[in-house]
């Protein structure tokens, strides 16, 4: 679990969240329900206050950080105003949000389902059986410490400038967190379930189906959610690969031409959308997990 | 009870050994468990009563000796002799009725709707068929966890300490519901327990089992009068076997 949680502290999840009020940390008391929502919306709401407020006095120079409502405006621009026609060798930002937005969760989604087919079978195969832990557990561990950027150089030479490479680096960004939690809660299925499960007549042949995969589920799940978020974070890096379309490819084209308006909006676009994708994947998985929640 | 003539012993274990690495926890141990019978193995806390069952369940094989069962040598767990064990193991994301359908759904048996039903019935869960197991109470697991393996029929049942964590009340009405079910289905037990009013109540014989590695050093037919229930605890008979099992225990 102690990758795991290094991983979560990556990507901003909840670790109460995660493993549960069964897991060892100690946990504060939580405010009621409608207090949290209240206080979790007035404290943003106070920030922006204060932001506009500077950037209204002249204290905040609009070099460092433009006006919310200057920020709010390209938004819109970025989502709603019509677009102009493409100039070739130039990043679109007008109307170009669909464009964008397409083409980042287009990557990111196929990163991560070549990352699901292949984490998830390797996880279960490092979670079952001790001979294929043993031979593959110390290099993928190895090559999990290869921070992400560091496969950028060897992902041009080998892919190109392209949709190849980002593909290829969202899929190293996600796989590992399957690969870990897969793994790691395949291997912590009790023995008692799989005793059980065989006095009971089920074949050895259908252990992993029946038994260690539901058992491991909800672990196995937490995986999938790291992997989803640390996915969409290796977007950007992706991006970096040639792109003329992305979230990303925007924000490096906005840098250039110092829009830190349009910057803002890309970071704002990156967090909605890794919310609201962490969001369905827990709604779609969350009856296999019921069984498991306090 | 007593062996019958006509069938062989449902089980029969003969100088089974066991050691793990260099601690020896079974010295040698020889037993049987005629059809119908329910014998008792009383032994201390840490004597090896686990690993004996585990032995016995085909789940470890022992350095020595022989395990057989219906003549036939044991090579690895089955239906027809499943163990449970203290804290029952439902398959947690199951509802009740699905884990009672899990054996004879995995033996291809086309009736594992009906038989769950039955044991519904038998344990008196019906109330419960869709709850969750970690929405049921213990003494209602440690039933499901019986009716569970009992869904199969098997000749042969293994108990390591069932009702071991209950308290003393749930533990007295599970062990007369234990009393009723085996009877009723005639199925041979072998009960692994360090409750000697336990092994009691519920024993057709006792074995009394030594101090690790163990052996069986007492071995008692158990003559009360049968239906025993809560009424046993007060019968004559009953509260000398105890004491003279209890001055054998204590003196060991």
């Amino acid at each position: 679990m102690a990758a795991l949680r290094e991983a979560e502290g990556d990507a901003g999840l909840d670790l109460g969240d995660v493993l549960g009020p069964s897991s060892d940390i100690a946990t504060r008391r939580r405010l009621s329900g409608w207090r949290r929502v209240v206080v979790g919306l007035a404290f943003p709401a106070l920030l922006l206050a204060v932001w506009a407020a500077l950037s209204a006095t002249g204290a905040l120079s609009e070099r460092l950080l433009p006006a919310p409502a200057d920020v709010a405006k390209s938004g819109r621009d970025f989502v709603f105003a019509s677009k102009r026609s493409a100039v070739p060798g130039v990043v679109p930002f007008r109307g170009a949000a669909a464009e964008h937005i397409q083409a980042s969760v287009g990557r990111w989604a196929i990163g991560y389902a070549i990352a699901l087919g292949v984490g998830l079978p390797l996880g279960l195969a490092l979670g079952l059986s001790r001979w294929t832990s043993a031979a593959i557990d110390p290099l993928f561990q190895a090559l999990r410490s290869v921070p992400i950027t560091a496969w950028l150089p060897i992902s041009l030479v080998w892919f190109g400038l392209g949709n190849g490479a980002a593909r290829f680096l969202i899929f190293v960004g996600a796989v590992s967190p399957i690969v870990v939690a897969t793994a790691d809660s395949t291997a912590r299925v009790p023995r008692q379930l799989v005793d059980t499960a065989r006095m009971l007549g089920t074949r050895q042949r259908d252990l992993a189906r029946r038994v260690y995969v539901p058992a491991a589920l909800p672990g196995i799940v937490t995986g999938l959610r790291l992997g989803l978020t640390l996915g969409w974070t290796t977007v950007i890096v992706a991006e970096l690969t040639g792109s003329s379309r992305g979230l990303g490819a925007m924000m490096f084209s906005a840098r250039e031409v110092s829009r830190l308006d349009q910057i803002i909006v890309g970071m704002v676009a990156f967090a909605v959308i890794g919310l609201t994708g962490d969001l369905l994947l827990r709604a779609v998985t969350r009856r296999f997990t019921r069984w498991a929640d306090a | 009870m007593g062996g019958r003539l006509t069938a062989g012993p449902a089980l029969a274990a003969a100088g089974v050994a066991k050691s793990y690495g260099a601690l020896p926890v079974l010295a040698d141990i020889t037993l049987s468990v005629a059809p119908g019978e329910i014998v008792a193995v009383l032994g201390p806390s840490g004597c090896g009563k686990s690993t004996l069952l585990r032995v016995l369940a085909g789940l470890e094989r022992p350095d020595r000796g022989r395990v057989e069962e219906n003549g036939q040598p044991v090579r690895g767990p089955s239906p027809e002799r499943p163990m449970v064990v203290q804290g029952a193991t439902l398959f947690p994301w199951l509802s009740l009725r699905a884990n009672l359908e899990w054996g004879p759904r995995a033996l291809g048996d086309r009736d594992a709707r009906a038989i769950a039903d039955e044991l519904l019935d038998a344990t008196g869960l019906r109330g419960a068929a869709d709850q969750l197991p970690r929405q049921l109470s213990g003494g209602m697991r440690q039933r499901a966890a019986i009716a569970q393996v009992l869904a199969n029929s098997p000749p042969l049942l293994l108990l390591d300490e069932p009702f071991g964590a209950l308290d003393a009340q749930t533990r007295l009405r599970m062990q007369e519901w234990l009393i009723g079910l085996l009877a009723e289905r005639r199925t041979a037990t072998l009960l692994v327990t360090h409750d000697v009013e336990e092994a009691l109540l519920l024993g057709h014989r006792l074995l009394r089992l030594s101090h690790r590695p163990a052996t069986v050093v007492q071995e008692l037919a158990l003559d009360l009068p049968e239906p025993k229930g809560r009424a046993t605890l007060a019968d004559p008979r009953f509260v000398e076997l105890k004491a003279g099992v209890l001055a054998e225990v204590l003196d060991a």
